[in-house]
């Protein structure tokens, strides 16, 4: 968006002086964030999330994994300020995550699409583009683009209630993305579209971060996250298990894999016997990769076998399972 | 009398009593959302963390109101608008009311002595019960829904601030209430206007003078009585909404040197008189069923052709000049607060004896005084019969009688008036007594001539001159003017109140006056939308909804929820009521004097004030009703209006603010 590029140095400048932390590369970053639910008494039920301490960069895409009440939605709605903190802080672009003012940068997929069902396509985005204050004649170009980019030109006077799934998940991207944000965060981008659409939304993540932006998304396809994600976090009851690059989380370093071609049994026996001695001529050397899955579930599995600490040996587990 | 006494308050002075209690008001909410604030911040964050907390809610809630955006106020105003019109609760409300409107009419009874009241009443009341009942449903169920079903999340990741969320919901469902609210003011008016309209036919062969037959005796055959004892002919007209008129031809003989009649269409005869004088006969109406009509004729003589107009009477907006204080003074003519108490008769008025035969000279009075009585406030005064201007002096007396004496004898009342000197040493105007028959349970019109015969009075009481005298030129020169009024019959008292005696100069147009009575409609909808969605803040809708309800009824009658929470009470406050109940003492009967007697009554005082103190938060809705004024044809004042704004604008505020601090710091997720 026009006005945002322009406004984005003044931002920064400013929270430069007034946070001298503040590192504009730094777009989201968390601090011993812990959340509790209490109950009516305010005594604690749940632990949601337990100290997360986080870093995301700006310009990577960053997944966020974990199996179902794990503390992925609870970051999320703690990063957009829908929840309160019990202990520590989020900041989102430097701000406190409960300031509003950081939401004109920031566009966010719900994980299921909760939209107003009696608006048509044009109407929910020229709402929501009078929610960012952007005049008339932005909206409408924005929405006519929007509308256009997410495929959805034929229903775009036909109320939100005759949708599709997949079709509601489109106009949720798009009003995600009404205000040209530099922070998309996306809970479940993927769910409820068929495999095209699938492949669509991903092209369009991975669009959306060579533009520069940054993406936050926590899914339970793995294989999605493992196709666009930059790096990930794993939480598991509230604590984080595993964070780094998608790539070195999945190399087994302790194994080297040989691959060669044109070799018959004999020689291979041979070659065997060589490579063991002396050495060939080595075709491929390189460091296998187990799937995400397996990481995933080996992480899972360890720390339902040892709780409360953070998964150190699911390299090994993933070596010898390769095998 | 049906308009009470707050119609006389004016803005200023209400705004000088009311300002100091405001302010307190304010204050002591403040101190009360502060610390209740801090306590829940501490309770959840610990002490010095919810002070910050605390201090951080406070601090943003300035920045929040004045960086609030137009533009976002406005969209998520109109998304309230469109959620609304989608429940169709508005459509359900229009559909009951004109429902009622269409079958209403069936039955009412348009042969009352005042159907304009029954319609008026009718329609404005119907018409708050229900936009208040709507108002409450569309506001308590829109943030509730929101939160439920998770839309709220759409909008508070969006820059969109707390202020936005509630004052576009105020905005929305107002604009929404208003439309629907003057849709239903154009229908009632109209409803109510042409419910009433109608006209008559004179019974017989022609609708000529031909239909009339000569007066005999003082009753008619419709057993109504006689318009005027100059009347030669009379006749009666046919059956319509429940009643029919009696017509009379009146016979008026003026002398060249007098005006001619006002009124020329209705005369069906003239002749000059050998004595030079002019006889005219005219054709009146009568008086039936809170109305007249105008009667037209075409023509002269037998054949003139009679026709009768639309209803006249109906739907008045008198515009009274009112006194601005009352003064009672007693047998002995001391000054005295109140009049004589004739017992449980009406609470509104203060009776005044006529003395009795053993003690002639009874002082009793009762005294209105006015200040700025000008001649530029009665702009268009009408010539008398002597053609001299009149001015309409307007009464709604009470009468108790302590025995019947001749029940057909109306009670004789006497009023005069008087001037009020700048200083001691200036002269004073005293008019003679002028007597009339008091008309209990209407409203009586005295015509006061302008020139009054009276007598001159110097500062020690001595008679300066006598004659006649003017009533504005002289009597009331610097604008201040005395009337008295006295009983002059014995044993017969009258009953007043400060609204009961007024001028009468002019009216206003009866459809301003219709739409003042429906801003005060207005006024409580906009405040039971905003206590609805200040409360769905934080509540569930149907809690919501049981919390408006509260608050409205609490508002309706917080007169009587003040004086129940008053603490001095006969029969002590509620534990102390709850002791006597048990142990069945009545209210009267001291209890015993001890230390937990002590703590009781204590404790009592403690829980009145405190309920007294909380009465204040609902809005007394009796200060927006002007169906009252309406339904009696009285103008609603300028100066009601202007209080029911502000207190429109300082509620409305002040749950603004309340759902504001709610919203603010509640989690949205959960």
């Amino acid at each position: 968006m026009a006005t945002d590029t322009k406004t984005e140095p003044t931002d920064s400048d400013k929270l430069k002086q007034t946070n001298p932390d503040y590192d504009p590369n730094i777009v989201i970053e968390t601090q011993n964030l812990t959340k509790i639910y209490k109950d009516f008494w305010g005594r604690p039920k749940v632990r949601a999330l337990n100290a997360l301490d986080l870093e995301i960069r700006k310009g990577e895409i960053f997944g966020l994994l974990g199996p179902n009440g794990s503390g992925k939605s609870t970051t999320i709605k703690l990063l957009l300020g829908l929840l309160f903190p019990t202990k520590g802080r989020a900041l989102v672009f430097g701000q406190e995550a409960t300031e509003v003012t950081k939401n004109e940068r920031i566009g966010y997929l719900p994980e299921e699409s909760y939209l107003y069902k009696y608006l048509t396509a044009e109407e929910t985005l020229d709402f929501y583009g009078r929610l960012f204050d952007m005049p008339a004649k932005r909206r409408k170009e924005r929405a006519a683009e929007l509308i256009e980019q997410v495929g959805l030109g034929h229903a775009k006077r036909r109320q939100l209630k005759e949708y599709s799934k997949g079709m509601t998940r489109r106009i949720g991207l798009a009003s995600a993305l009404v205000n040209d944000p530099d922070l998309v965060l996306l809970d479940e981008p993927t769910s409820g579209l068929d495999p095209l659409g699938t492949r669509e939304m991903k092209d369009m993540i991975i669009k959306l971060r060579d533009q520069g932006k940054t993406v936050v998304m926590c899914s339970h396809l793995l294989a999605d996250v493992q196709d666009v994600c930059d790096r990930i976090a794993i939480l598991y009851q509230g604590d984080l298990k595993e964070l780094g690059r998608v790539d070195d989380l999945l190399k087994v370093t302790e194994e080297t894999q040989v691959r060669a071609k044109g070799i018959s049994p004999e020689a291979e026996a041979e070659i065997r016997q060589v490579i063991a001695k002396h050495g060939g001529e080595t075709l491929s050397i390189e460091n296998p990769k187990s799937t995400l899955e397996d990481l995933f579930l080996g992480i899972v599995r360890d720390s339902q076998n040892r709780p409360g600490i953070r998964s150190a040996g699911v390299s090994d587990k993933s070596k010898s399972k390769s095998k | 009398m049906n308009v009470d006494t707050q119609t006389l308050t004016s803005f200023p002075d209400w705004l000088a009593s009311n300002s100091l209690l405001f302010l307190i008001v304010v204050v002591a909410a403040i101190i009360v959302s502060v610390v209740f604030g801090f306590l829940v911040a501490a309770f959840r964050h610990g002490p010095f963390e919810g002070f910050y907390v605390l201090a951080q809610v406070v601090g943003q809630a300035v920045p929040d109101f004045l960086k609030s955006s137009p533009r976002r106020i406005w969209a998520i105003g109109m998304l309230a608008v469109k959620e609304a019109l989608r429940r169709k609760v508005v459509l359900a409300t229009f559909a009951i009311f004109a429902l009622t409107l269409l079958f209403g009419g069936w039955f009412m009874n348009s042969n009352s002595e005042k159907p304009d009241r029954i319609y008026v009443n009718f329609v404005m009341f119907g018409t708050q019960l229900l936009v208040l009942m709507m108002g409450m449903l569309i506001s308590s169920f829109s943030l509730p829904d929101d939160i439920k079903n998770k839309t709220i999340y759409t909008i508070v990741t969006k820059p969109v601030r707390a202020t936005e969320i509630v004052i576009g919901r105020l905005l929305g469902f107002g604009l929404l209430s208003t439309a629907l609210l003057a849709l239903m003011g154009v229908l009632s008016f109209i409803f109510v206007s042409r419910g009433l309209e109608h006209t008559h036919q004179i019974v017989g062969q022609t609708q000529t003078l031909a239909a009339f037959v000569p007066v005999s005796g003082e009753f008619s055959s419709l057993d109504k009585k006689r318009i005027s004892e100059n009347a030669i002919l009379e006749a009666q007209t046919n059956r319509q909404n429940g009643h029919s008129h009696r017509l009379e031809v009146l016979v008026d003989i003026r002398k060249p040197s007098d005006p001619q009649p006002s009124n020329t269409s209705n005369i069906v005869n003239e002749r000059v008189l050998d004595d030079g004088t002019t006889e005219y006969q005219m054709i009146v109406c009568s008086a039936t069923a809170g109305h007249t009509h105008r009667v037209f004729v075409e023509g002269q003589g037998e054949s003139a052709k009679i026709t009768l107009g639309p209803p006249v009477g109906f739907f008045r907006a008198r515009n009274p000049i009112y006194s601005d204080s009352l003064q009672f003074y007693d047998r002995e003519g001391e000054p005295k607060t109140k009049g004589i108490n004739v017992g449980n008769e009406n609470k509104r008025r203060s009776y005044i004896g006529g003395g009795n035969p053993r003690q002639e000279t009874s002082l009793a009075k009762v005294q209105f005084n006015f200040s700025s009585f000008y001649e530029t406030r009665f702009p268009n005064l009408q010539k008398g019969d002597d053609g001299e201007q009149v001015l309409p002096l307007e009464m709604d007396i009470a009468v108790f009688r302590s025995f019947k004496d001749d029940v057909e004898k109306r009670v004789t009342a006497g009023i005069q008036f008087e001037s009020v000197p700048n200083n001691e040493a200036g002269n004073r105007f005293v008019s003679d007594m002028l007597d009339f028959e008091t008309n209990e349970f209407t409203i009586q019109t005295l015509p006061i001539s302008r020139k009054l015969v009276g007598k001159v009075f110097a500062p020690d009481g001595t008679l300066v001159e006598q004659g006649q005298y003017d009533l504005f030129d002289d009597f009331a020169k610097n604008g201040q003017l005395k009337l008295t009024l006295k009983c002059r019959d014995y044993n017969q008292y009258l009953g007043v109140a400060q609204p009961d005696v007024y001028f009468r100069p002019s009216d206003a147009p009866y459809a301003w006056n219709f739409f003042k009575g429906y801003v005060g409609i207005w006024c409580q909808m906009i405040i039971v939308i905003a206590i609805g969605v200040a409360l769905s803040t934080s509540l569930s809708a149907p809690i919501t909804m049981l919390g408006t309800i509260v608050i409205i009824v609490l508002g309706f009658f917080s007169s009587f929820v003040q004086e129940l929470a008053s603490p001095n009470n006969i029969g002590g406050g509620p534990i102390e009521s709850l002791i006597r109940v048990v142990t069945q003492q009545n209210m009267t009967s001291d209890l015993d004097t001890n230390a937990f007697i002590t703590i009781v009554k204590n404790a009592d005082f403690g829980i009145s004030y405190l309920l007294y103190g909380l009465s204040f938060l609902a809005p007394d809705f009796s200060k927006f009703n002007f169906s009252n004024e309406l339904s009696a044809g009285y103008s609603v004042s300028n100066s009601r209006l202007l209080i029911a704004l502000s207190l429109t604008l300082v509620f409305s505020f002040g749950f603004t603010l309340l759902g504001y601090f709610s919203l603010k710091t509640r989690e949205i997720a959960k």
